[in-house]
């Protein structure tokens, strides 16, 4: 935090007085954040600080819904966590699924907002069509790849046309973890290619010019001038996109319901599975608490390194 | 600053916490003020709810200040969405519950025992109520849930297709005594080959859903688990045949499509299908086709059955009303209306007479030999206490099998590892 | 950057992306025209680029099942009142965690930032707990409460503040010289200059409320008041199977929407930054 105005409370006060008022300047400033900052900090304890307490408080009991019955059972829920044969093949696709979704989601968003930041004819057009696929519903748009990833389905049918025998994409473990990464990537790429293109619109063209003059090439301008005057950009869209990774499950639940094996499960689904479908309260709350830890822990580590690789503070 | 901050609002959250918990139970019992019924359930379809309404219409004419209200909810999130009302303490007063889930609602005392009621009138009939069809849904010789819905598996024959890759019809099989897995398989190897479609395809199955697999294995007797509900069948020898015979059907000889592959047989793309009759529906004149019997497996002839049952939910206010509104929603004369979407499990409404009404698209024959047989000799799909959980790990585990090169009884007892600590719970 | 490209070099451009489009729009080609299909064909192999027959029953069917102007007109509503109430709370807020200094601002921050954090599916229960002991349950509240105030809401003011951080000083000191206050130099100086971080708010909202799924399934119970993602999901047959070229005619037909306040909303994003010469 360091473009601030100054201070303010140097300002005189009314001539004459024996004592500074209260009220100073500064004062009335800070009292202007508190009061901007209030719907904000109010709307997230009513709606996320104490919900969010109540899943702690939850992950503590033993809560089947259908008998009605709720049991304090202190740390054994988090004990099950460490013993549950599911706990790492859950983590480890988490893992996966989430690493594999920033890489592929920010190159393939910079190498869109590269492309489309000329200035050629019907470049708006591409834009529309780019980011056509985020305004699909997530259902309809996973219902559709489900059915062109199929064995005979419309992807093989392609790559068997130019000679190559396609896997069954969602029925191995290996491909279809990476095709649930692509069904989103695709879905959703849209949203930070139009944050770069517009961060992209913002470098001075100055920069460029003077480069350019130095006999500087594209790459070299790429990586010099735009790669660091677009980098807080960067940083929001990776700690978006990472959170919202982490968040999603309406890919899995229509294209492999977590499988084959456990392959796709992903922690989000897990918890949806335990706590939804197996009735398990109790741990579907554990598991939430674990997640919010895993995002807590990646945003706070990102915030902290953002000075080593975010050209200017943020 | 910081740390107050932080503690102030942990504090806060635990005041609220335990208010709201506290607050989740203890309403007060419905005084003779009138009263809306929220009945959930998982169809939206216009028909059924159009038929729903007027069975609550005329129960309102007879108590004026009872009304019943349908809440749609989507089958995929149906017990999500449940649950969730059910753990915010605004659980519905009625539900729908699907087949497999039975065992958890009935045991759990989610549920209103309805045995009293029902049998109290003697117009209910209550013991027409076909003794195969009310198993599931009861727990100590009480009912739970009136199972609405009973609906057999048949199989659905292209008899255009057959006839292209010049196969016998399974009516003529039948007529011979020899529609048997064997004679299936290999009909629909050859209308795979002849053809460029589909043979058979197990619909809702897709390589997940192995439940649906009873259609087949129950042919050679395999069972998921025992009766008992404790001991896994899937390493018995029964089911290592079953599978090792849908294996090689699957990747050997192509008789049904494999993993990852759509045929839809109403679409005209595979010879058979194994589904409900209620799916009749969905037929078009896009081809001749034909509903017969499950074939008999090693094990001698078998039916199965999907269900739905409707309960009262213990902790309604008005678990009174509910329950005469069942009973009235259920009795003779309405569960006849019912029996236009949904097979009734009464004996007495049990014939090809009365179902004919109900789904002109059946002929009598086939509604005696694949309804009212199905349902008569047939047993429900495997259910369990846990039902979602258990599910979900054999769908895991069975995963391997669907490969060319599977080892059958490896992964079968893989299978049993896996459940066996569940089904002991 | 700018500089207009050499004809070949236009050639390539244009080749890549018309490959790279493909798997963006071939999914929503497929959705549109396949509304237009009979059902039965709509699953046929191989999948069909145009509908051999073209048929309008579905979009009436659209109509006929379902209250599905009412519940368009819902979607609509919570959406527009969503976008206005998290523009105003998270411009607020983004503002002051930018520029005013106050005690415990990173506190405050970091508390608020929890709600990046938490997916729905883990608070669902507590919220909808919170919501029946004020019975609100089956009322458009929770849907406009909980995105304005709660998580949702966070994710536009952290778009604000990163913005407003890069406001250079200089024009709110020449703005206090003039004697504005701090709402003065909020609504005349910071909030005209930050049309882009609004259009991209903007965007991310009404996108945000228009897809919301697990919470109006959850807390609404009556037909007249779904909204459009929970109304696709009720066009059934008799047996629970969907109907599918009525849910993808009634999918075209929200998609609609936000493809106009893209094409509107762009503009002001994509163009208003290099105006103001401010990156991020």
């Amino acid at each position: 935090m360091s473009a601030h105005p100054p201070p303010r409370d140097e300002v005189p006060g009314v001539a004459g007085r024996p004592r500074r008022r209260w009220w100073t300047a500064r004062r009335v400033d800070s009292l202007a954040g508190y009061l901007f900052i209030a719907p904000q900090v109010l709307g997230s304890i009513v709606f996320v600080l104490v919900p969010l307490g109540m899943v702690f408080y939850y992950s503590l009991h033993e809560w089947n819904v259908l008998a009605g019955t709720f049991h304090f059972v202190g740390l054994d829920n988090y004990r099950q966590l460490a013993e549950d044969p599911n706990t790492p093949s859950v983590l480890r696709a988490t893992a996966f699924f989430s690493a594999g979704l920033v890489v592929l989601d920010l190159a393939l968003a910079l190498l869109l907002a590269v492309l489309l930041n000329q200035k050629i004819r019907g470049i708006a057009f591409f834009r529309l069509l780019f980011f056509s696929p985020v305004v699909v519903s997530v259902v309809a748009w996973s219902i559709v790849w489900g059915f062109l990833l199929q064995d005979n389905g419309g992807v093989n049918g392609i790559l068997h046309a130019i000679g190559i025998d396609g896997p069954n994409w969602l029925r191995q473990g290996g491909t279809s973890i990476v095709s649930i990464i692509l069904v989103q990537v695709f879905k959703n790429v849209g949203l930070n290619m139009v944050l770069f293109l517009a961060a992209m619109q913002g470098v001075p063209p100055q920069l460029h010019e003077a480069a350019q003059l130095d006999g500087a090439g594209a790459w070299t301008r790429f990586w010099r001038i735009t790669m660091p005057m677009i980098s807080p950009t960067i940083l929001l869209a990776s700690i978006i996109t990472i959170a919202g990774s982490l968040q999603m499950f309406a890919q899995v639940s229509v294209l492999t319901q977590g499988g084959p094996g456990n392959a796709t499960n992903v922690l989000v689904y897990y918890l949806y599975q335990q706590a939804f479908q197996f009735h398990h309260f109790g741990y579907g709350a554990t598991l939430a608490v674990l997640l919010f830890g895993i995002v807590l822990a990646l945003t706070l580590v990102q915030w902290r390194m953002r000075r080593k690789w975010v050209m200017y503070e943020v | 600053m910081r740390r107050t901050t932080v503690l102030r609002a942990l504090a806060a959250a635990v005041a609220l916490t335990t208010t709201l918990a506290a607050c989740g139970s203890g309403d007060t019992p419905a005084s003779g003020g009138p009263t809306t019924l929220r009945f959930a359930l998982f169809s939206s379809n216009p028909k059924q709810l159009a038929l729903l309404n007027g069975i609550a219409a005329d129960y309102h004419a007879g108590h004026p200040q009872v009304s019943v209200k349908f809440d749609s909810i989507p089958q995929d999130s149906y017990t999500a969405t449940l649950t969730t009302q059910i753990a915010g303490g605004q659980a519905p007063d009625l539900a729908w519950i699907l087949g497999g889930a039975a065992p958890d609602f009935v045991s759990s005392g989610a549920l209103a025992p309805l045995t009293d009621t029902l049998s109290r009138n003697a117009d209910y009939q209550y013991g027409d109520l076909l003794p195969n069809a009310t198993k599931v849904w009861s727990g100590g010789g009480t009912l739970y849930a009136y199972p609405f819905s009973t609906s057999p598996f048949g199989v659905f024959v292209n008899t255009d297709l057959l006839a292209k890759a010049g196969q016998q019809t399974p009516a003529e099989l039948i007529a011979a005594g020899r529609w048997d897995w064997t004679a299936l398989a290999s009909m629909a190897a050859a209308t795979a080959a002849g053809t460029g479609k589909a043979g058979l395809v197990v619909r809702d199955f897709d390589y997940k859903n192995w439940y649906q697999l009873a259609t087949v294995w129950d042919g050679w007797g395999a069972q998921a688990w025992g009766g008992d509900g404790k001991s896994c069948g899937f390493d018995k020898p029964a089911m290592a045949s079953a599978m090792s015979f849908l294996h090689k059907a699957v990747f050997a000889d192509k008789a049904m499509p494999g993993p990852g592959t759509t045929a839809d047989f109403f679409a005209g793309d595979s010879a058979m299908t194994i589904t409900q009759i209620s799916r009749a529906s969905l037929l078009a004149d896009k081809f001749k086709w034909d509903l017969v019997p499950l074939p008999s497996g090693p094990a001698g002839a078998y039916g199965v059955f999907g269900q739905a049952g409707v309960g009262v939910f213990s902790s309604s206010r008005n678990v009174g009303q509910a329950t005469d509104f069942l009973a009235f929603m259920t009795g003779p004369a309405n569960s006849l209306k019912l029996a236009e979407f949904f097979p009734p499990p009464r004996r007495s409404q049990l014939t090809a007479d009365t179902l004919a009404k109900a789904n002109p698209l059946l002929s009598p024959a086939q509604l005696q030999n694949v309804v009212v047989n199905g349902i008569t000799n047939g047993v429900p799909q495997d259910s369990h206490t846990n039902f979602a959980e258990i599910d979900q790990t054999v769908r895991a585990a069975l995963d391997p099998l669907w490969q060319a090169d599977a080892d059958v009884t490896k992964v079968l007892s893989g299978v049993c590892a896996k459940i066996q600590p569940l089904l002991n719970r | 950057m700018r500089s207009s490209l050499s004809a070949r070099a236009k050639v390539v451009l244009y080749g890549l992306l018309c490959v790279l489009c493909l798997p963006f729009v071939f999914p929503a080609w497929w959705m549109v025209t396949s509304s237009f299909k009979p059902i039965g064909d709509i699953f046929g192999y191989p999948p069909s680029l145009l509908p051999g027959t073209w048929q309008l029953s579905a979009y009436r069917d659209v109509f006929t099942l379902q209250p599905f102007a009412r519940q368009y007109l819902n979607s609509l509503y919570i959406a527009a009142i969503v976008t206005v109430g998290t523009v105003a709370v998270s411009a607020l807020a983004g503002y002051a965690f930018a520029r005013i200094r106050f005690r415990g601002a990173n506190v405050l921050f970091l508390v608020i930032l929890a709600g990046l954090l938490v997916p729905s599916e883990a608070t669902i229960v507590p919220l909808f707990q919170l919501f029946r002991s004020l019975h609100l349950v089956d009322t458009h509240w929770p849907l406009i409460l909980v995105p304005v105030l709660g998580a949702p809401s966070v994710l536009a003011t952290f778009i604000m503040r990163q913005f407003f951080i890069a406001l250079p000083d200089e024009l709110e000191q020449a703005a206090c010289l003039d004697g504005l206050g701090r709402f003065g130099m909020f609504w005349r100086v910071a909030l005209p200059l930050s049309r882009p971080a609004l259009a991209a708010v903007t965007i991310f909202t009404f996108l945000q409320s228009w897809n919301l799924y697990l919470e109006p399934i959850v807390y609404l119970s009556t037909p007249d008041k779904f909204t459009l993602p929970q109304a696709l999901t009720q066009y059934v047959d008799s047996y629970g199977g969907a109907m599918w070229n009525v849910q993808l005619a009634a999918s075209s037909l929200t998609a609609v929407p936000m493809l106009i306040v893209f094409v509107i909303a762009q503009r002001q994003f994509i163009q208003g930054l290099a105006h103001t010469g401010i990156t991020g």
